[in-house]
């Protein structure tokens, strides 16, 4: 493990979760959120919200170092992606039990989706193994 | 491919199974707590597919991560991408804990037993799904 790669996908990760959470979730959508206030705080508790992303960020990072150990952008950005549809998942669940909007489904579900392989691209350009292992066929 | 379809409808069987005894008999006091957070029980009835949906969802792609071989082999690697896919979606937990005003002790009870079935979600993949080819060892 290349700790110092590591940090530094970790960090990138976790300042590209938050800024495009904040963009979309907070900015892009807020007409539609503002539609159902009564399922959201009038103001995000921050403290749990950046601990959230850091979390999120440093087992996102751990999950592409560890399953993309060569690294490279196209790879950890294809894992981005499935890992997205993993998280997309609950989204539709959250749907069928809280009175969400189809309007706001489809705004989670995109957005989860382009944030991790935007995400894993970043992870997987930033992190190079100390010494590469080969890879198995 | 037959074992794809295999490892997909066991997992989906023990999700869907665990997400019933978990959301509509364990846990069904402490949603009662915030009825306005939820759809009415007709409403969510009407509804219920997008349950098995998500569920189907979360399951194809942890398989298909699995099968895409970013795990490597055996129950052992599905179990370990199950935990890191669960930390990291505690980390969202948290993060949506932030901004809608779920009880604090059912982001606890959601993360405890989230962890729970992704573990065995993940053995029951790995134990079934057998990669042609594996990335990593």
């Amino acid at each position: 493990m290349n700790w110092q790669k590591f940090f530094t996908a970790f960090m990138a990760a976790f300042i590209f979760l938050f800024v495009f959470g904040f963009l979309w979730y907070g900015t892009l959508m807020r007409g539609a959120h503002e539609e159902v206030q009564a399922l959201f705080r009038t103001k995000p508790d921050f403290p749990w919200l950046i601990l959230g992303h850091i979390v999120m960020a440093f087992f996102f990072t751990t999950l592409c170092v560890r399953f993309v150990p060569a690294g490279g952008l196209g790879a950890s950005a294809t894992l981005g992606i499935l890992v997205g549809l993993v998280y997309a998942g609950p989204h539709l669940i959250s749907f069928a039990v809280q009175p969400l909007t189809t309007k706001i489904l489809c705004g989670w579900i995109v957005g989860a989706v382009i944030q991790f392989a935007i995400a894993g691209a970043i992870v997987g350009a930033i992190y190079k193994p100390a010494h590469p292992r080969p890879v198995r066929s | 491919m037959k074992r794809f379809i295999i490892a997909f409808i066991a997992a989906y069987i023990f999700m869907f199974l665990w997400g019933w005894l978990l959301n509509g008999v364990l846990l069904k006091d402490v949603y009662a707590e915030t009825p306005n957070l939820w759809r009415s029980q007709s409403e969510m009835m009407s509804l219920f597919h997008w349950i098995i949906i998500g569920q189907a969802l979360v399951i194809f792609a942890f398989v298909m991560i699995y099968a895409c071989g970013f795990a490597g082999g055996g129950a052992a690697a599905g179990i370990r991408l199950g935990i890191l896919l669960e930390i990291a979606a505690i980390g969202m937990r948290l993060a949506i804990y932030a901004v809608q005003p779920f009880p604090g002790k059912l982001i606890v009870y959601g993360s405890v037993s989230g962890l729970i079935e992704m573990v065995i979600v993940g053995a029951i993949v790995g134990a079934i799904y057998k990669p042609a080819s594996a990335r990593t060892s």
